[in-house]
This record gives C-alpha cells, sequence and structure tokens, in this order.
C-alpha cells in the first residue's frame, strides 16, 4: 500500500486547473488548522479554511490564498478543491483591509448571519495576514 | 436597362451581409472554442466533487442536508431562464424560452394556481427579457451581464442568494432554463430542476462511468472532520458547481447556435449571389438583343 514515493498535487478552482504537478511537500489550512503532507501520505479527506497554501516544488516555494473549499489525498496526489485561489503576490492590501472593514460593520441578528459574519472576518484577516506579508 | 441596375443592386446588398455573416461565423467559431476550453476546465472541479461524494457516501450513510430535503408543499419557485444578449443564433433563445413556458404555464394550472403557487421569473439575457415584455410577464430579477465569460465569483453569488432563500423556507423549487450541451453536433434546450438538490445526484453527467472505475478501488480514508460534515459543506458546493455548468453549457451553446445560423446564412447568400448574378447576365443579354434589335429594325426602316 505504502510506496508512493512522489507526491503530485493539483488544485483545482471551479473555473479551471490551476496547478498539477510534482512537488516536495506541501502545507494548507485544514478547518481547525494547518496541515502538512509530505510523499506517502495516507488517503484523507478532508474540509479546509482560510489562508495560506504552500509548496515545495523544485524551483523554490510557492503560495496560494486558498479560500475553503475540500482537499482529498488518494495514492499519492493531493487533489485540492476550492472556490478561489490567488496567488499570494497578486494580493492586494488594501483590497484585503476593505473586505475586513466591511466583515467587521457588516449587521447580524440570526445565527446564520453570525456563522456567516465571522467566517468572512477570519478570510478576510488571514487575506490581510498574507497580504502583508507579501508587501 | 432598369431591371439589370437593381439587380446590381441586390447583389452587391446580399455580397456586403455575406461578408458580415461570413465574419460572424468565423467570431463565433473563435468564441466557441474559449468558451469550450473554459467549460471543459471547469468540468474537473465537478468531477472532482461527485467523486468525493462517492467516496464520502459510503461511510456516511445516513445523513440529511436542508439542500437534499423537498419541501413539503411546493409554493415558492423560481424559475431562471438563460438566454443571449445577442441575436442572430438561430433557434436557440426560442429554444429556451418555449421550455420556460411550458414550465410557466404548468404553475398556472389550475391545480397549482388552488395550491397557492407562486412563481417568479428570474431571467438572463437580453433576447429574454424582450420576450418577457412582449408576453407581459413579469420579470423578478435580470440579469445582462453574463456574456460568454460567466465568472464563477459572479454565480456563486446568486447561488448563496437561492440557498439562503431555500434554506429560510422561502424557495421550495428551484429550475432552470438553459440550452444543455452534449456535443458539438447535439444540444437541446432543458428545464433542469436544481433545488432541492435530487438525492445525491450529485454526480453530474459525463462523470458516472468515471465514478464507476473510482468504486472498485476501496480506499480506507481519514475522513477530517467526520465525513458527514465534510458532505455537508459539499452539498452546497456542489449546487454551485452545477449552476456554473449551466451557465457554462448555455455559453457555449449559445455560441454553437450562432455558428450554425451563420454558416447556413452565408451559405444561403451565397447561393443567392449565384441566382442574382445569373439574373443579371440574363437580363443584360436581353437588354442587348432588345437593342441591337431596335437598330437593325431602324436601319432596316430607312432602306
Amino acid at each position: 500500500m505504502v510506496g508512493h514515493k512522489d507526491l503530485r498535487f493539483v488544485l483545482v478552482t471551479p473555473e479551471k486547473t490551476l496547478i498539477d504537478q510534482q512537488v516536495e511537500s506541501l502545507r494548507f489550512p485544514l478547518f481547525d488548522g494547518q496541515m502538512g503532507v509530505l510523499p506517502g501520505r495516507a488517503p484523507l479527506v478532508g474540509r479546509m479554511g482560510y489562508g495560506e497554501l504552500q509548496f515545495h516544488e523544485a524551483s523554490g516555494v510557492r503560495s496560494f490564498f486558498v479560500d475553503g473549499g475540500f482537499v482529498q489525498i488518494k495514492s499519492g496526489v493531493v487533489t485540492v478543491l476550492t472556490n478561489r485561489a490567488i496567488p499570494v503576490a497578486e494580493l492586494k492590501r488594501p483590497q484585503a483591509e476593505d473586505q475586513l472593514r466591511q466583515a467587521n460593520t457588516r449587521p447580524a441578528h440570526t445565527d446564520l448571519e453570525l456563522a456567516a459574519k465571522a467566517r468572512d472576518i477570519q478570510r478576510a484577516q488571514q487575506m490581510v495576514a498574507l497580504a502583508k506579508r507579501s508587501s | 436597362m432598369a431591371k439589370a441596375r437593381a439587380i446590381v443592386k441586390r447583389l452587391k446588398a446580399v455580397k456586403n451581409i455575406r461578408k458580415i455573416t461570413r465574419t460572424m461565423e468565423l467570431i463565433a467559431t473563435a468564441r466557441f472554442k474559449k468558451a469550450m476550453d473554459r467549460a471543459t476546465e471547469a468540468a474537473t472541479y465537478t468531477r472532482k466533487i461527485s467523486e468525493l461524494v462517492a467516496d464520502l457516501s459510503k461511510s456516511a450513510m445516513t445523513f440529511t442536508h436542508p439542500l437534499l430535503q423537498a419541501h413539503p408543499e411546493e409554493k415558492h419557485s423560481i424559475l431562471l431562464i438563460l438566454t443571449s444578449n445577442r441575436g442572430l443564433c438561430g433557434g436557440y433563445n426560442s429554444g429556451v424560452l418555449r421550455m420556460a413556458q411550458r414550465r410557466m404555464k404548468e404553475a398556472q394550472s389550475p391545480a397549482a394556481v388552488e395550491l397557492g403557487h407562486v412563481l417568479q421569473v428570474e431571467v438572463s439575457g437580453k433576447r429574454g427579457l424582450n420576450f418577457m415584455r412582449f408576453q407581459q410577464r413579469p420579470v423578478s430579477e435580470s440579469y445582462t451581464h453574463f456574456e460568454d465569460r460567466p465568472a464563477f465569483e459572479e454565480i456563486e453569488k446568486l447561488a448563496d442568494r437561492f440557498i439562503e432563500l431555500y434554506v429560510k423556507g422561502k424557495l421550495d423549487r428551484l429550475d432552470v432554463a438553459y440550452v444543455q450541451f452534449h456535443s458539438i453536433a447535439r444540444q437541446n434546450a432543458v428545464v433542469e430542476t436544481l433545488l432541492p438538490v435530487g438525492q445525491l445526484a450529485i454526480a453530474t453527467r459525463g462523470s458516472a462511468q468515471k465514478s464507476e472505475t473510482e468504486k472498485q478501488e476501496n480506499i480506507e480514508y481519514e475522513f477530517v472532520p467526520s465525513a458527514k460534515e465534510i458532505l455537508e459543506e459539499i452539498v452546497p458546493a456542489s449546487f454551485k458547481a452545477r449552476l456554473f455548468k449551466c451557465f457554462l453549457d448555455a455559453a457555449v451553446s449559445e455560441q454553437i447556435a450562432r455558428m450554425v445560423a451563420m454558416k447556413g446564412a452565408t451559405e444561403n447568400a451565397g447561393s443567392m449571389i449565384g441566382d442574382l448574378t445569373r439574373n443579371y447576365n440574363r437580363a443584360r443579354q436581353s437588354q442587348i438583343t432588345s437593342e441591337l434589335s431596335e437598330i437593325i429594325g431602324g436601319a432596316a426602316a430607312l432602306e
């Protein structure tokens, strides 16, 4: 069963497949914290959170901001399904801060609205943090 | 003389039209290729989602989600009609509108009215909006910004609104009328019910055989968090993907319809040019003949 020495990483958004290549390792946010994957990882299906997805390839490290979604690890292939994936270098700090402000000031009354608000705040915070680092 | 000149004028007009339709055909072909590429790229996502669902449903047998449950009474429903912004695409729009009208008639039938059924119509595309205006049917929402490149972000907003309405019980059924794309040679207008999401019918078309092969290899997954919770998240995601797919299909089909229509128009113009040229030559010839006979007649009279 074990024996997949290499790791293939596939990043899929509803619009297109952004990345499909061999990587050395990768790291991404699950719903409750970061998770790292090395070759030979056991099969897994997980729900992702918001934040930075980082992977090491032969030529260096690349990172994306991912907006929730799912991850599936199976026979040496890591598939990440996410609604949006933005290269960290392309994140705009003012925009991200604007989103955070909007999320913070939005009124929420019902449980559903509160949950949505908390989620949006968390997402915007992650975006701001990443944008700050890259700028 | 007059007849030949009139024909020349028409001939010129037809030639111009042929140039235009030919160009439109080429543009539609280019756009179709782009739209098709987008659709194939997007198919990966839906395929993966249905693969995940298949994997998950093996371990979580019983699970419910508000989007999966049909409401006991069907009172409020929405019909979303996807038409094009531009015309000159053959039977594309009329096909969709015919299907949509059938659904609207169904909602207005005495049995449905008795139950207090209210059908709201939402239309995307100027062609559909014009049609509804002509029919004097109120349209609750209209969109004209979905061109041939619908973006997921925009459709997500739409989907979120539908999900919210459905979960709150303000919407009991959502239908989408659009042109489904099967292959380059076959597209047909359909009315598809997207909400409630059919019993795990999340597996979209074309992915059925794929998930069959997946089923054979039984892999023990680790689920983070539980399979049930992931499924609960995946249901809205798959609904969004399906709605997005409707828009993509519609965009691809529109370009194909326009391509075919313009190809037909160009061919017709070509054969018309042939006819007109022949008529013109004949008219010119008969004119020359009559002029000649006039001259000969005049000369004969002088002798």
